[in-house]
């Protein structure tokens, strides 16, 4: 057991330690009792009389925060906090012009050891272990209440100076989850006016680069504040109980702006690769809502948009928000769309979201059947190099454009009436007319050509990919398929609808191969087959030696 | 004026035929012998109930609902537009309840009593010559069916003619066998067979005929014949009956004589002992003795045998041996050598046929259902969804029933992970040994698991008992010195790793096949369990034996894989469960990084089981284990890549009949070369997902090294010298030319060949001029996928793919029923219209039940009110009497008192 210097943290080791002797558990109470006792003592010394300010500055020097708070004597902050929230209703903070020089002196001095305080209880959010991180943030956010409820006109002061401190503090905790998770559920979300100013300070903060770790702490505070308030929503709940109550906070435009402006700042600062994609993510959920003038989002997206790859598709989604909602204008957003389709496109994980959206721009009949064709025909090439999950996908996602956009049929069945042509086919074959290189989706050509790459996939190895392949060659009776059922196929799936869970016993015997082979691995018994090997495995010894 | 109802009547019966002048004497004998007697009487009978009912007109009662106009249908008028006689239905009810509920009623509260049992005794409906017919038709089924086992009258005909107890044969040989034994015991069982049948018939007869009968039927009654005088058949069969019953009596005597006579000859020895003056011993077995004589000596000898339990068991099982003893039957002949052989073809031939089908997904000939259940248990997730699930019909789960893994480690296709727990830790388990001793075991071991399975294909499947391999077992036990002959069957691996902890390596295989002998499942019963679970065992054993061991022996191994092969063959379903243990282990546990076990497992599937097929419960998750491996692994050193050239060659492997495809192998074999080349590609190709690896691996071509052929060992050991890292890099990269070589053989049918093999000839030829096409295979691969380009240029045409038969447009034109008949009825749905039926036919049912009961009831109140009123007026009567009797009585005592007085006043 370690020998514990603080009496709080003695009790906790005896609370959570094993067995220690009754005696000297009997002993650490008594100790512990003496502190408590002798906190109480001071602070009603404080209470009583003005003598015993002095107090303040033993207590805060027992805080122990020096060098490092790693060890914070909590009952003494509490006690503390109690003090000054006391001397703050009291009125003893506040100098009034008339009061004497010594009075003076004395709020002076009472102010300095309430900055020490503060300063104290950041110190303690920093570094502490996370108890006592949540109980400096509690004390301190009680110190925030007080002072505005206590001194007039000082709230803009406070919420500019105490609270960027705390938010600061926060932000840059040690180990500082929980702190955050409290700071947020417990003000946060609560109460209007702290996320009012949270924003504020946050916008603020977020102005300068800061590292990337920062950053991501900043995007958990911010996505996790609540949804952004409807446009007649009323502020009730308030952190500060006020009479007059600021126009500002009681505007939901100025919420909003201040919320506009924090994740602009944080759409600024230097985001990584990963982060940009993770806000990607939450864009149409999470920070859209914020936006009162979305499109200042649009040079973040386009941006996005173009770094291609898994950013892009993400992209595309909040692009394809502004077009819709605020009529954003994309010049030759197909002919973008159409470049995502590149060989990574089908092994990404973002496939069913692509899919989705993808799904949606071209679900218009009026867009012109060369530009589908090459969508069609390029997805067709890729399906050529796909997992069988993805294939499962664009087969009936083809099927559904072929229903809609009946002249890229040609691509299925194609009679070649022209004679001349007919017969060089028959003679020299063809080429593919499909122009892979060409970027413009309505060049392509992709129209005249047909979909073997689907043809060969029908005899795919999986037999149900491969049965789902067949229905582009069969008469197209259904209406659409659902392309939901087919987004969201893995391997893990497939494999395991086919092994089954074990539980259960194989109902047909499975067939076995009816020769026993001579040989697998080694050349048993070559010479009997006149030295040429053949048979099954042949394929494997030829290549490998065991 | 209409003539008088006489005169009416009269010249009716005159019209009918009913009167008809006199006839000679001998126009009726003529009648008599043809029938027409009988034919005129029913014609008579017939004739004159309809003059009857002609002549009463009140018993008709005109139909309610009288028709408002007049219509034709098909059926022609409905029987009840013509009338209706209540009265006559109603009597005819009386009648029949007269006959039977009255009989119950009366019976009631009785016991006992006597039934006649007599076939058809109580059935009207029966002429007396159909229910003598009938009786004898059913006695002689009964003598035909010899239900008793001791029934000794086969051959004797029954029912011969007799006269005076004299047969009647035209050979004049009396044949007395009118046995008593089989008359008596044959009774007995017909008196009981009888009384089970009949209780049937009686039963369903009485309400056969309730219905309908509300309505006329004009034709005949069918019943009420007179009673008619015995045919000439009919007492014949008397005469017979009671000649043999003669018969009986006297050979009962008979034979009665004789026993007497048995017995009084037996008891002469006593009576010679008793006149010597001595008694004999008392003898035990008389009773058996007395029989013995009269039986034949094998059936005296059986009895004679000291337990009589024993006895019959031995004639029971004597007696079934007997019964299935089989026919002798001309056997077929010999075949030649060059007939077996063209058999032995025509077999594989077949076999290779249901290959194909299966291919294609067809299913095979004989078990067609099976096939579909199958392919239900296999697609289809959960039947019971209630939303409909297109992807659902094609098999695939449903995604929310499959939830993503989240605990594996790669959550997608995207980023791949690998986990350090994974990495197998190998033991230092060594039970490799010097590869000389080894060769020459081998060698000498070799011959008789051959000659084992020699045997099993010859008797397709099923190993010899004993016999055969307790010889091999012989001849291994010479060149292997120290084994023990006989091993349990082991339950689980643990207990077999048990047995074998002590023998070398090589040994194995012979102790799998003492197992497999010792175990035979015709030595014992529980055996075919046993085995089963052995085989399983044996597939954890090959994959333990490579995963464990420093350097696996794959001769022990192969040996092994060709065990489990055959036991495959009578144990499919636990080798099968056993290899998809494995696959699901590896979709578990290590879907990325497959183990040296893991791969030998999945190359024994390609031996063991046809991966050709359209859907296989083994081969198929075996595919996609491999093509998740190839699509998703991630690649950091040499081992992987050797590893994943092994998975790809499997894949080949696998595709070499069916030629299916398979992008994963595609996109592996191209990464993996542009990983390995000596120079980056400068093209950048776009049909394939580039991976990077980490590491860089390419090859450094200034070295002077010449490629080899790829050991197993590399997919487990890298090399360690930088010789021979570079070897193996140019090895693989060789072997992954020869493998898109090949690969372009097997798909070179494809139409979509060029697409697929564009991008590899670019890797290809830039690899090539790298080595300034020094470098052989990666040359020939090059050419043959060059060659197979320009014949899939010139085979290209445009896809043809819709060219089906237009489909009808949906009619809407009602549609029309030729012939309708409006009582039949036009349900589409046939289980409505089924229902519906049913449902008819139970309401009328229904009715008709309730109407008879209630006229049963009202029959039974009138019944016990006539015998009330009977009872009533019997006891009014008696009073009467009574009452009179004693008014008579008094009456006489009052004459008499008067009488008196008189007198005495008279004497006064």
């Amino acid at each position: 057991m370690p020998a514990p210097v603080e009496s709080s943290k003695k009790r906790k080791s005896v609370k959570n330690g094993g067995a220690p002797s009754k005696r000297r558990a009997v002993a650490e109470e008594d100790t512990f009792a003496e502190t408590l006792s002798k906190i109480q003592e001071l602070e009603n010394q404080i209470t009583e009389s003005r003598k015993h300010y002095n107090n303040i500055a033993t207590l805060i020097s027992m805080l122990n925060i020096e060098p490092s708070a790693k060890e914070p004597e909590l009952a003494v902050a509490v006690s503390l906090c109690r003090v000054f929230s006391r001397l703050i209703a009291a009125g003893n903070l506040t100098e009034s012009n008339r009061a004497a020089e010594n009075e003076k002196i004395i709020v002076a001095w009472l102010k300095e050891r309430c900055l020490e305080y503060q300063r104290a209880l950041m110190a303690i959010m920093r570094e502490a272990d996370p108890t006592s991180q949540i109980t400096a943030l509690t004390l301190a956010m009680r110190l925030v209440k007080e002072r505005i409820t206590h001194i007039p006109g000082a709230d803009n002061n406070i919420w500019a100076t105490l609270f960027k401190d705390i938010v600061t503090a926060v932000v840059e905790a040690n180990n500082g989850q929980d702190l955050q998770t409290e700071f947020v559920s417990k003000f946060v979300k609560e109460f209007e006016d702290v996320r009012f100013f949270t924003f504020v300070q946050l916008a603020e903060y977020a102005d300068v680069r800061r590292s990337p770790e920062t950053l991501d702490t900043l995007v958990s505070i911010l996505s996790s504040c609540d949804d952004a308030p409807a446009a007649d929503h009323e502020f009730e709940s308030f952190f500060v109980p006020r009479e007059t109550k600021t126009k500002q906070l009681n505007s939901v435009n100025a919420h909003k702006k201040r919320a506009q402006e924090a994740w602009l700042a944080i759409l600024r600062n230097n985001l990584s690769q990963a982060q940009r994609k993770n806000l990607l993510r939450i864009m149409v959920h999470n920070i859209e809502p914020w936006f009162s003038r979305p499109e200042l989002l649009m040079d973040f997206l386009t941006d996005s948009y173009n770094v291609g790859g898994a950013t892009s598709l993400l992209a595309l989604s909040g692009l394809f928000y502004l077009i819709q909602e605020k009529n954003l204008d994309y010049p030759q957003f197909y002919t973008k769309l159409y470049s995502l389709l590149d060989a990574d496109l089908l092994h990404s994980k973002h496939r069913s979201r692509f899919f989705r959206l993808l799904n949606t721009f071209l679900a218009s009949t009026h867009l012109p059947a060369t530009l589908v064709a090459s969508f069609l025909k390029r997805l067709s090439r890729l399906a050529l190099n796909a997992p069988p999950s993805a294939i499962v996908v664009i087969v009936p996602f083809m099927y559904n454009i072929f229903k809609d956009h009946p002249t890229c049929t040609f691509m299925m069945h194609r009679t070649i009436r022209d004679k001349d042509v007919a017969a060089d086919v028959e003679k020299n074959g063809m080429n593919d007319p499909f122009d892979d290189n060409e970027s413009d989706p309505t060049r392509t050509n992709a129209i005249e050509s047909s979909l073997w790459e689907i043809e060969t996939l029908q005899s795919h190895y999986h037999p149900n990919v491969a049965a789902i392949a067949r229905i582009i060659s069969e008469q197209f009776t259904k209406q659409a398929y659902n392309l939901e059922d087919f987004l969201d196929h893995t391997y893990q799936g497939m494999v395991e609808s086919d092994l089954g869970t074990g539980e259960r016993v194989l109902r047909k015997t499975p067939v076995v191969e009816y020769q026993i082979p001579k040989r697998i691995f080694t050349d048993r018994l070559l010479e009997e087959d006149g030295g040429v090997d053949s048979g099954p495995a042949a394929f494997l010894r030829e290549l490998w030696d065991f | 004026m209409p003539p008088s109802q006489l005169k009416q009547l009269k010249a009716s019966l005159r019209d009918s035929g009913v009167i008809r002048p006199q006839q000679s004497k001998k126009q009726k004998r003529e009648n008599a012998k043809t029938g027409a007697s009988a034919q005129n009487r029913n014609q008579r009978n017939a004739a004159l109930q309809a003059i009857r009912d002609r002549f009463n007109p009140f018993e008709i009662k005109a139909p309610s609902n009288r028709s408002k106009f007049e219509s034709t249908t098909r059926d022609g008028p409905s029987t009840a537009a013509k009338g209706y006689r209540p009265g006559v239905t109603k009597s005819l009810g009386e009648e029949r309840r007269r006959a039977t509920l009255l009989k119950e009623m009366k019976d009631r509260h009785k016991t006992g009593g006597l039934v006649d049992r007599r076939f058809g005794e109580n059935d009207p409906t029966m002429t007396p010559e159909e229910r003598a017919a009938e009786r004898f038709a059913r006695e002689s089924q009964k003598k035909m069916r010899k239900e008793s086992m001791f029934n000794l009258e086969d051959e004797e005909e029954d029912f011969q003619l007799t006269h005076m107890g004299q047969s009647l044969t035209l050979d004049g040989k009396t044949l007395d066998d009118f046995d008593a034994e089989g008359l008596d015991g044959g009774e007995s069982d017909d008196e009981k067979s009888r009384k089970r049948k009949r209780v049937l018939p009686e039963d369903g007869e009485e309400e056969e005929e309730e219905e309908d009968q509300d309505f006329i039927d004009f034709g005949a009654e069918g019943e009420g014949h007179p009673e008619r005088k015995k045919s000439k058949a009919e007492v014949m069969k008397e005469v017979i009956a009671k000649s043999k019953f003669h018969k009986h009596e006297r050979q009962q005597a008979k034979e009665d004589d004789d026993d007497l006579r048995d017995e009084l000859d037996k008891e002469l020895p006593d009576l010679f002992e008793a006149l010597r003056g001595m008694k004999a011993p008392p003898k035990q077995d008389e009773p058996a003795k007395q029989d013995l004589a009269a039986m034949n000596p094998e059936r005296a000898a059986m009895m004679q045998a000291p337990e009589q339990q024993d006895t019959e068991k031995q004639y029971d099982q004597r007696l079934k041996q007997l019964t299935f003893d089989k026919r002798s039957a001309p056997t077929d002949r010999t075949k030649t050598v060059e007939e077996k052989a063209e058999e032995e073809a025509e077999r594989l031939k077949k076999l290779e046929d249901d290959r194909l089908k299966r291919m294609r997904g067809e299913n095979v000939s004989d078990d067609e259902d099976m096939a579909d259940d199958d392919k239900d248990s296999f697609f289809a997730g959960d039947e019971s969804e209630e939303e409909e699930d297109d992807a659902m019909a094609f098999g695939l789960p449903t995604s929310s029933t499959v939830p993503r893994p989240a605990d594996m480690g790669v959550e997608d296709e995207d980023d791949f992970v690998i986990d350090d727990d994974l990495v197998e830790t190998r033991s230092n388990v060594s039970l490799s040994l010097d590869g000389s001793d080894m060769e020459e075991e081998e060698l000498s071991e070799d011959d008789e698991p051959e000659v084992a399975e020699q045997e099993d294909e010859l008797i397709n499947g099923m190993t010899l008992p004993t016999s055969t391999t307790e010889t091999a077992v012989g001849i291994t036990q010479s060149a292997t010195g120290k084994l023990a002959f006989t091993y349990p069957c082991p339950a689980d691996h643990d207990s077999f790793l048990e047995i074998i902890k002590n023998v070398p390596a090589q040994d194995v295989p012979t102790i799998v096949q003492r197992i497999r002998a010792l175990h035979h499942p015709r030595l014992k019963p529980g055996n075919k369990d046993k085995l089963g679970k052995f085989a399983e065992i044996l597939v954890e054993h090959i994959a333990y034996m490579a995963d464990e061991t420093e350097e696996p022996s794959f001769a022990v191994i192969e040996n092994i894989l060709r065990h489990i092969h055959s036991l495959a063959k009578t144990h499919a379903i636990n080798v099968a469960t056993a290899f998809r243990a494995r696959l699901r282990e590896i979709s578990k546990v290590r879907p990325l990084n497959l183990i040296p076990g893991d791969l030998v497992v999945l190359s024994g599937i390609s031996t063991i089981f046809p991966t050709s097929d359209h859907f296989h419960a083994v081969s198929t998750p075996a595919h996609l284990c491999i093509a998740r491996y190839l699509g998703q692994c991630n690649v950091e050193d040499l081992t992987d890549l050797a590893s994943g050239a092994f998975a790809a060659t499997l894949i080949v492997q696998y595709q070499a009949v069916s030629k299916r495809y398979m992008p994963e192998f595609i996109n592996y074999a191209l990464n993996a070369l542009c990983n390995l080349a000596p120079t980056e590609l400068a093209a950048e190709l776009r049909a394939f997902p580039p991976r990077k690896i980490a590491e860089n691996l390419r090859l450094e071509s200034s070295k002077k090294i010449s490629s080899r052929k790829l050991q197993f060992d590399d997919v487990i050991n890298s090399p360690n010298d930088i010789k021979g890292e570079e070897e193996l890099k140019l090895s693989l990269i060789t072997t992954f030319a020869s493998l898109l070589g090949s690969s372009s053989d097997i798909w070179a049918e494809k139409s979509a060949f060029t697409e697929i093999f564009t991008p590899a000839q670019v890797v290809l030829q830039h690899i090539s001029k790298s080595f300034k096409n020094k470098v052989l295979p990666v040359k020939s691969a090059l050419d043959k996928i060059n060659a197979h380009l320009t014949q899939a240029h010139l085979t290209r045409r445009p896809l043809f793919l819709h060219d089906h038969k237009p489909l009808a447009i949906k009619s809407a034109i009602p549609k029309f029923e030729e012939n309708f008949n409006p009582d039949k009825h036009y349900d589409p749905d046939r289980e409505r219209a089924e229902t519906n039926r049913l449902k008819k036919e139970y309401k009328r049912e229904k009715k008709g039940a309730m109407r008879e009961l209630r006229k049963d009831a009202s029959f039974v109140a009138r019944e016990k009110l006539r015998e009330k009123k009977e009872r009533d007026s019997e006891y009014e009567k008696k009073y009467r009497k009574l009452i009179a009797e004693i008014q008579s009585e008094e009456g006489r005592a009052a004459n008499d008192y008067e009488k008196e007085k008189r007198l005495r006043q008279g004497k006064r």
